[in-house]
Order: structure tokens, then C-alpha cells, then sequence
């Protein structure tokens, strides 16, 4: 092989080697050999567990950025965020540690934050939320576990109980059973009886199922009942109109109950009554010694006889004045 | 102790030879055609085989990783586990595996020839220095191609992974997947770490595969036993500066 073919064929291959490094290049860092300039955010943690150097940050789950950095702050932990500079954060939006899965570690989640939201400059602190680890969650389930496991035990030991002392639940109904075996018989052949009459037809209960007509009368009784109930709604509706009408002071009824003023005259009228009767009780005035004083009375009825003499003397003497018989018989 | 005092004096002669070769390195612009020269027999015909033993490569671990991860339900990271397992482990270090055993053992066999054949010291006699026309372009040329050979080896071993993700019953996952995963997990610093690791497992195999070949002393039997040594040697320093290169480059 000539030199100029073998330089060829090194060429070629050089040439090969440097597309495909270019084609790995775009493949696996989009283009980006040097980073470039991208916004800073610090998110503060108590706790940053397995979160570390380059794990992702996702924006509503898409990815905007990664950490750069993780390091102590005070009694706190603190990540710096590199974020996409054309993605704007809003300065209400929050960050947590989300697992990405169990083996695959750790990212930060951020939302969205409210529509309108200004957004956080360069190098500002975002607000976080702390979140469960898997940790402290299997911690969690660890303790339910042991809590199930001694209610567990307590029910096991409640159904099969202390044998010196007749046994549990289990033991005391296995002997309740055994004990009551002609009995519990006794009833099952009854139930037996019972549901065959049913299926028979026989009896209340066994027409109610079997009867189509006993079906159609229990359903006119329905309607009936829903006729009712419709008027009685209706009655309730009307009353609770009658109701907000007295509430609302209007009527005699309304007026009655909430006017001030109409209680103050029925208050003011109901004394002058209770004031009356006292006179009346006491005989006082006019009507007081009518009821009370029973010389008014014989005075009244020896008039009365007087007035009727005099009547019958009309009638026996003839023609004679009016005021002369009157006068007569008065004096 | 004899042992020990081999190891170093191995080392020294090791250090020297580069620094020589480097005092030269102004010279090779007049050794082009040595320098494509190597770079044909180092990178264009270490091609098929590095591609095959990659491709193999990313086939067994989307396999094993296919059923390991079958277990938990972790099926879709199997892409990433193939591609950052080549692109900072396997791809460099298979490739100068390969490097050693086809390129280095080559190296060895004809500078041990060229020594006991006594053309080195026929050059000596010319004032030409082996260090500067039989080194130097050797290591320029394994530089140059190292990272074109692990870039396809890489490629190669992803795409592997991906025939054993779509094919194999067990693994079964979708080739668009299997390569979302790969994307998401490897980046190109990945990449860059194990042409990094791969530069320096090349130039130490090579170096280290001439100065064995140069100081071969005897007949024809040690040349032999020279290419026996040098592919050891250069197999163990791989493994060894492994260990040292990837913990300085996490």
C-alpha cells in the first residue's frame, strides 16, 4: 500500500472519529459544550437528604435547571438552583425534594406559583416546603405495622382468650352453640317452615310477597301516603308563609306578636278591664251596685209589679188618659 | 529485592525514553509519513476488532443488566447503566486492552528485532535516535487516535445494548427507551472522562511496550518473551492506572 492511499484511509477514519465525537456532543449535551450563564436561586432545606450536585430541578415537571451547589446555611441546608434564564420563576412559587424513585435519587420540584407573579431575580431565595423522605415514611409504616400487629394480638387473644377462665370468644361461642344445638335446630326448622309458607304464598307476609293484587293495593297506599305527605308539605309550606308573615309583622296576628304598640294598648286595655271588674267586684259606680246591692233589685221588681197593675187597670177602666193611669199608679 | 530493583529500573527507563521522545517533538512535522503511518496501523486497523469487542461488550451488560434489574422493575435503566458504563469504563479500557495486545505486542516485537538485529545501534552509529523517529511518531499516532477509536467503541457498545434491549425476550424494552434513558443519565463530560482515561492508558501502553522492545537483549527467543512482557506489563498498568485515573477524574 502507497502512502497517498494510506494517508487516505487515515484521513477517513480521522475524519469518521471527529463526526462521530460531534454527533455524541449534540446527542448528549445539546450543543452546549460551555455552560451558559443561567439564573441562581437558593432554596433552603432542613433537610437536604440524598439530594446532591446535579440533580434535576423541574418546573411543573419539566426540567429547567439542575443544583450546583449544596451547602451548609446556619441550621439549615442550603441548594443552589441553576435555572433556565428563559424560565421565569415566580416569586410565590415553592420548592421540595421530590423522589425521582427509589433508585434513581432525588430532584427539586417547583410549581407554578400564582398567574401574575413577579418574577425572582437572580441570585433571590425561593420559598420551600419540607416534605416526608422515604425514610421517615417506612419510620411511619414501621410503627403502623407494630400497632397492627399488637391489635392483632389483642383481638387473637380476645377470640381464644384464657382456657382457665372458659376461653375466649371463640370458645364461648363454639359452647353456646354446642349447649343451644337443639334449640338453634328448632329455630332453623321454623325459619325453614316459615320462609316455605312464604314462598307458598301462605299467610300476611307470604301474600305480601306472592300477591300481585295485595302488591298493587300497598301500592295505591303508597301514592295515597304521597298524596298526603304532598299536602301535608303543602300545609307546612303554607304555615311557614303564615309564619314569616307574622315574623315579618304584618296581620292582626303579626302585629299582635311584634308590634310594640299594639302591645302596649292590649297591656293598657287589659288594666283598664282588671280596673273595671275591681269596681264592678267591689260595687262601686253605677253597674257595681246593680250586680252588688240587692236592694236595686226589689226596688226593680216592686216597679216592675207596678208598671204591670197598671197595665191591667188599662185594660179594666176604659178610655182614660195615658199619663192620668201612669200618674195614677206611680203616686 | 532483584525483583523490586527491576520494577524501578523498568520505571526510569520508562520516564526516560518519554523525555526524550518529548525533547523530539519538534521534529515531527518532518516525520509525517511515520506519523500516518502509525496512525493506520494503531487506529485504522485496530477498527474492526475494537468494534466488535465493543459491540459484544454493550450486548452482555444490556444482558446482565436486563436480568438483574428484571427483579425490581428497573428494566428502563438499562440504557443508562450500557452508556455510562462504556463511555467511562468499558469503552476506554477494552480499547487499550485491545491496544496492548494487538498494537503494543506488534510494537514490541518489531523494536525487540530491530535491537537484536542491532538496527538500533546501526542507527546510534547514523546519530539517529530510535527515541525520536521510532517513538516519538508512535505516541503522536496513539494520541491522535485514541479518542476516534473509543468514540466508536462507545457507539458501537450503545447500539449493541440496544439490539439485546429490543430483542431479548426478558429485557423487552422499546429502542426509543432504552436510548431516552441513555440520554438522560450519560453526558458528554462522560465521554470526555473516558477519552481522558483512554489518552493515558494508549500513551503508557505504547511507551511502555517500545522501551521493552528497545532494551530486549539477546537472540531471537527474547523477542518472544519480550512481547510476553510488554503486553503483561502493559495489561497490569492498564488495570492499576485505572484505579488512579478515574479517582482523580470523579
Amino acid at each position: 500500500m502507497n502512502t497517498t492511499q494510506q494517508t487516505a484511509r487515515v484521513g477517513l477514519f480521522f475524519l469518521l472519529g471527529v463526526a462521530l465525537i460531534w454527533v455524541t456532543f449534540e446527542t448528549l449535551s445539546d450543543g452546549k459544550f460551555f455552560e451558559e450563564h443561567q439564573h441562581k436561586l437558593v432554596a433552603r432545606f432542613n433537610d437536604l437528604r440524598q439530594l446532591k450536585v446535579g440533580d434535576e430541578v423541574r418546573l411543573a415537571g419539566v426540567r429547567v435547571g439542575s443544583v450546583q451547589a449544596t451547602r451548609l446555611a446556619g441550621r439549615q441546608a442550603e441548594a443552589v438552583l441553576q435555572i433556565d434564564p428563559t424560565v421565569a420563576i415566580a416569586n410565590d412559587s415553592t420548592a421540595t425534594i421530590e423522589m425521582a424513585g427509589l433508585i434513581s435519587g432525588n430532584y427539586i420540584s417547583i410549581d407554578m406559583g400564582s398567574i401574575g407573579a413577579p418574577a425572582l431575580a437572580d441570585g433571590a431565595e425561593i420559598r420551600t416546603v419540607e416534605t416526608p423522605d422515604l425514610n421517615t415514611l417506612m419510620a411511619d409504616i414501621g410503627g403502623l405495622g407494630k400497632q397492627l400487629q399488637s391489635s392483632l394480638g389483642s383481638f387473637s387473644a380476645a377470640l381464644n382468650g384464657d382456657p382457665s377462665k372458659g376461653g375466649g370468644i371463640l370458645q364461648k361461642l363454639d359452647k353456646l352453640v354446642t349447649e343451644n344445638s337443639e334449640r338453634v335446630n328448632a329455630t332453623m326448622t321454623n325459619l325453614q317452615q316459615i320462609t316455605d309458607k312464604i314462598n307458598r304464598g301462605d299467610g300476611t307476609l307470604g301474600k305480601l310477597v306472592n300477591d300481585p293484587k295485595l302488591h298493587d293495593e300497598m301500592l295505591a297506599t303508597v301514592d295515597e301516603i304521597k298524596a298526603a305527605a304532598s299536602q301535608a308539605k303543602e300545609f307546612v309550606a303554607n304555615a311557614e308563609g303564615v309564619m314569616d308573615q307574622i315574623k315579618s309583622g304584618k296581620g292582626t296576628l303579626g302585629t299582635l306578636v311584634y308590634d310594640q304598640k299594639a302591645a302596649d294598648d292590649i297591656r293598657a286595655s287589659l288594666a283598664n278591664i282588671r280596673s273595671v271588674s275591681d269596681k264592678l267586684a267591689k260595687g262601686e259606680g253605677t253597674l257595681g251596685k246593680l250586680i252588688n246591692d240587692p236592694g236595686l233589685y226589689d226596688s226593680a221588681q216592686v216597679t216592675i209589679k207596678k208598671v204591670d197593675r197598671t197595665l191591667d187597670g188599662l185594660n179594666d177602666s176604659g178610655p182614660i188618659t195615658a199619663v192620668g193611669i201612669v200618674a195614677n199608679a206611680l203616686f | 529485592m532483584k525483583q523490586l530493583n527491576a520494577i524501578f529500573e523498568g520505571v526510569g527507563s520508562v520516564v526516560q525514553l518519554f523525555l526524550r521522545s518529548a525533547s523530539y517533538a519538534g521534529s515531527l512535522p518532518r516525520q509525517w509519513s511515520r506519523f500516518i503511518e502509525q496512525c493506520y496501523l494503531i487506529g485504522y486497523t485496530t477498527l474492526p476488532i475494537v468494534a466488535i469487542l465493543s459491540f459484544f461488550i454493550g450486548t452482555v451488560l444490556a444482558l446482565e443488566a436486563g436480568y438483574a434489574m428484571e427483579g425490581f422493575g428497573a428494566k428502563e435503566f438499562i440504557g443508562s447503566l450500557v452508556g455510562l458504563s462504556m463511555a467511562r469504563e468499558l469503552g476506554p479500557m477494552m480499547t487499550a486492552v485491545l491496544l496492548a495486545g494487538r498494537v503494543g505486542s506488534a510494537i514490541t516485537a518489531e523494536l525487540a528485532s530491530m535491537t537484536v538485529y542491532q538496527e538500533i545501534d546501526a542507527l546510534k552509529t547514523m546519530n539517529i535516535q530510535a527515541a525520536k523517529i521510532l517513538v516519538l511518531p508512535r505516541l503522536a499516532a496513539v494520541l491522535v487516535m485514541m479518542p476516534v477509536l473509543i468514540v466508536i467503541a462507545n457507539i458501537v457498545g450503545w447500539f449493541g445494548g440496544s439490539v439485546v434491549a429490543r430483542y431479548v425476550s426478558y429485557v423487552g424494552i422499546s429502542p426509543e427507551a432504552y436510548f431516552a434513558a441513555l440520554r438522560h443519565f450519560t453526558k458528554f463530560k462522560d465521554v470526555i472522562n473516558g477519552v481522558e482515561k483512554a489518552e493515558v492508558f494508549g500513551f503508557v501502553v505504547v511507551l511502555v511496550c517500545c522501551d521493552i522492545g528497545l532494551n530486549t537483549r539477546g537472540g531471537p527467543r527474547e523477542i518472544g518473551a519480550a512481547v510476553t512482557r510488554a503486553v503483561v506489563v502493559s495489561l497490569i498498568l492498564i488495570l492499576v492506572l485505572d484505579y488512579f485515573v478515574t479517582k482523580i477524574l470523579l
